[in-house]
């Protein structure tokens, strides 16, 4: 018997790929949260309604990952010193490692 | 021994006496004179036989009226009427026995014209005994009270009776063309000279009743598409008025007079009428309901006759009652229920404008609606149009408003009305909202409902398989008429859901343009949707080559995302190849994955089966889907749990290899709310999990109160005890006195 598939209508959910999660065994259904606001990666921010493209994450050269738009908002206060609010090292903005290294799409929204 | 003096005393008194009788005339003329008159006066007034002549024929004018002119001088008047009426009733024994015969004859049988007759003898031996008229009232007044006393003593209950059915004979017939009885007006004149009609009025009223009743039922029971009242007025006046015309307008001279005779009688009528047509449609009103809105007629009666009658609490009392037996019972639909509730309300506005009876009546059936684990999903279902075929709840014509919240009185509205008088100290003025802000109301809060509908959403849009954007579209639409009612906030998670609907295709569009594949998923925001039941399907062969393929490009496209597969959900369309013929089939990817692993090998035990496609299958799932397969004539089953594909149809059971399969048309499973309140518990097992592990055994307010602790934790205790239960059951705790501990390893 051949098994022909003419159409499939499948479903699938989309994940940001934060780099940690399959490497190191850490995919779990819970998903992780930004360390600012406390939404899953996948939500978004309290001030978005959409999530996805319209409230990307950004990803820090300390590996700590937020939503964009919670981790400007706090580099904007002065209190934030420029540092990381998690581990309190400057700030700065680092290439994310994707498992697929093509870059090309990723500054369409810096 | 007596005195003198009494001696001369009585000599004096029976010497005064002797000159009345006497008349002062010479030696005893005047004695001889009086005891003439007297037995002529006697002779006059005695109760005769019916064949006896009048006294008028013995006796001329004049002399009977010297001889009572006689009597009266003597003053024996008195004397004369205690006589008179003794005699009577020594004679009343024959006409008891006449009235005992006729009596006798019309209960043999049955027949009124032996109690006409009666009336009509009796009229006669009251006419004949009747003192003549010149001879004063005191007389006759004194013979007609004594007559009807001595005949309403004769009259047996027998005769009641038949008198009312007499009555009866006499009203106008129901049916409309049999020709109405003549007036008997003779007969009724015979009932008023004797006195019937004023000790038998309550019987003569009840039989107006009875008729009117009679006629109410006959011709307004199941009629309710129309109002009935002007009819039935019509009736009155037609039918019913002149009769009573002959009982109660008697004396009437003119038009006027008669009427203002019957204004008492004839409302009191008028009432009963009322009150049977009430009680009728009281007893119908279930049905009168249901069949809204074509019996609006008996809903404009029902509200005349309950402001002419109070009826109110009976109304409420049997609309609950035959609810409570006919409605609210396991074996009703709840989609049914809820229709039904729907027309009571629009059934009771009809009646009752203020609500009161609405809210006495709807109390229970939203109590029962809201014990019902599938209300909410009615309600929504019907909100998106999704019924099959089934009326819709809402009127399509009503406007489309914000969900109402039950506000507080504003006392200083200058049309603000007290509340009725019979609403009880729980009725809440509710202003008249729309339907859906009523059904809405029967739950504390629309979040509820908001979290059904997002599930219901989430089913239909995973169930729009090819790239249909008119049904997206009408989703979309949907909501937006959705949002009006619960406003935008709520439905925000709905709206991402169908930007997730319209992105996937986008996608979908430019990963095709780079590299064409079969497989077009949805791609959905993991946070937005309802939680989906997650079953790990391992999807074999080439299967999984195509996901894997198709992620590959997604994430070249989307470099900083992934996909993760939801292999349970979606369908599959295929084509086998078999040896003898070629089927077509959408089937869910459980069965695809199934028939994939039988293109590698023929034979496998379901076991094998579940283990090449992930542990997580279960049985039950894992059989259906291989059922499917044997439904089409391409899987037998060969022995316990082991199947066998057939490469060649087996002709001893030659089925049409069926385009589409059942399993295949149902909508992808969404768990309900109620699952998905399970699902959230189990969040916090690792909570509970950690704790039991550090601290040893617990008792469960323990563990209630540290789990407040964890952010958003809102269970209450009973709720986290229903857990505990089922975790007990899963072995993975214990529970002994009241402590919880885990069962160790």
């Amino acid at each position: 018997m051949k098994v022909e598939i003419k159409n499939w209508h499948a479903v699938a959910q989309w994940r940001w790929d934060t780099g940690v999660s399959e490497a190191n065994g850490m995919d779990d259904d819970e998903g992780d949260v930004c360390g600012i606001c406390r939404v899953p990666y996948e939500g978004c921010c309290p001030a978005c309604k959409i999530p996805g493209d319209d409230c990307p994450l950004i990803w820090g050269e300390c590996t700590h990952v937020f939503h964009m738009h919670c981790l400007l908002k706090w580099i904007g206060t002065t209190a934030s010193k420029q540092q990381c609010p998690m581990d309190r090292r400057t700030w700065g903005q680092s290439v994310p490692i994707f498992s697929s290294n093509t870059l090309s799409s990723f500054c369409s929204y810096c | 021994m007596a005195t003198d003096a009494l001696r001369a005393q009585v000599a004096a008194k029976w010497q005064e006496s002797f000159s009345r009788l006497n008349q002062n005339e010479a030696g005893i003329v005047g004695l001889l004179n009086f005891s003439q008159a007297w037995n002529i006066a006697r002779e006059c007034m005695r109760p005769r036989g019916l064949d006896e002549p009048d006294p008028q024929t013995q006796y001329d004018k004049a002399t009977f009226q010297a001889s009572f002119e006689l009597l009266n001088k003597c003053r024996r008047l008195p004397i004369l009427l205690e006589t008179f009426l003794d005699d009577m009733r020594n004679h009343f024994p024959v006409i008891k026995q006449e009235v005992d015969q006729y009596t006798l004859e019309y209960q043999n049988t049955l027949d009124t014209t032996h109690i006409l007759n009666l009336v009509f003898r009796l009229l006669q031996w009251y006419n004949k005994w009747i003192p003549r008229q010149e001879l004063g009232t005191t007389l006759q007044s004194a013979f007609v009270l004594s007559f009807q006393t001595h005949m309403f003593s004769i009259l047996s209950p027998a005769f009641v009776r038949g008198f009312q059915a007499l009555c009866a004979s006499t009203l106008p017939p129901t049916d409309p063309d049999a020709i109405a009885p003549e007036p008997n007006v003779k007969m009724w004149e015979a009932f008023e000279t004797l006195g019937l009609l004023d000790r038998y009025e309550n019987i003569i009223a009840s039989v107006g009743y009875e008729h009117i009743e009679a006629h109410v039922i006959a011709t307004c029971s199941g009629q309710w598409s129309e109002s009935m009242l002007p009819e039935l007025r019509k009736w009155m006046t037609d039918k019913v008025v002149p009769w009573m015309l002959l009982m109660y307008g008697r004396n009437a001279t003119t038009a006027d007079d008669a009427k203002a005779m019957l204004q008492n009688v004839g409302s009191r009528f008028d009432f009963h009428m009322a009150k049977t047509l009430c009680d009728l449609r009281t007893k119908e009103i279930f049905d009168i309901i249901i069949d809204f809105p074509d019996s609006s007629g008996a809903l404009q009666d029902l509200k005349e006759c309950l402001l002419r009658v109070d009826q109110r609490a009976a109304l409420v009392h049997t609309l609950r009652k035959a609810n409570h037996k006919r409605l609210l019972h396991p074996g009703a639909d709840t989609r049914l229920i809820l229709s039904q509730y729907v027309a009571t309300i629009k059934c009771l506005r009809i009646v009752d404008p203020p609500g009161v009876l609405l809210f006495k009546v709807a109390d229970p059936i939203r109590r029962y609606l809201r014990e019902r684990p599938d209300t909410i999903r009615c309600i929504v279902s019907n909100l998106v149009g999704d019924d099959d075929g089934g009326d819709s709840l809402v009127d399509e014509s009503e406007p489309i408003q914000p969900l109402q919240q039950s506000e507080l009185e504003d006392y200083t509205d200058p049309n603000w009305e007290p509340e009725p008088v019979d609403a009880g100290p729980d009725f809440r003025a509710n202003k008249p909202s729309d339907v859906i802000s009523t059904l809405v109301s029967i739950y504390d809060s629309k979040d509820l409902f908001v979290k059904e509908l997002q599930v219901l959403l989430a089913q239909r849009l995973l169930a729009i398989t090819d790239d249909n954007a008119e049904k997206v579209e009408k989703e979309r639409r949907n909501i937006e008429i959705l949002k009006i009612r619960f406003g935008e906030a709520a439905l925000q998670v709905c709206e991402v859901m169908l930007k997730d609907m319209t992105d996937s295709k986008r996608i979908d569009g430019h990963v095709q343009s780079q590299k064409t594949s079969i497989i077009h998923p949805t791609i959905i925001s993991k946070h937005f949707w309802p939680m989906l039941e997650a079953t790990e399907i391992v999807m074999p062969g080439q299967f999984r080559a195509l996901q894997e393929e198709y992620a590959k490009e997604f994430s070249t496209f989307k470099p900083d995302k992934k996909l993760r597969w939801l292999p349970h959900l979606g369908t599959v369309h295929l084509e086998l190849h078999l040896e003898d013929r070629t089927i077509e089939t959408d089937v869910p990817p459980l069965e695809a994955a199934f028939i994939e692993l039988f293109s590698e090998q023929d034979v496998w035990s379901m076991d094998d089966l579940i283990a090449k496609v992930g542990s997580s299958v279960d049985k039950a799932a894992a059989l259906k889907a291989l059922l499917t397969w044997v439904d089409m004539g391409i899987l037998k089953e060969e022995g316990e749990n082991t199947f066998k594909l057939l490469e060649v149809a087996e002709t001893s059971t030659p089925r049409e290899a069926r385009t589409v399969s059942n399993a295949a048309m149902e909508l992808p499973s969404a768990p309900s709310v109620q699952q998905q309140q399970a699902e959230q518990m189990r969040v916090y097992w690792k909570f509970i999990e950690g704790m039991l592990k550090n601290l040893g055994s617990l008792s469960i307010d323990r563990i209630q109160a540290m789990l407040k602790l964890a952010p958003g934790y809102d269970q209450t205790v009973e709720q986290l005890g229903i857990f505990m239960e089922a975790a007990r059951q899963e072995d993975l705790v214990d529970v002994y006195d009241g402590l919880w501990k885990l069962t160790p390893k």
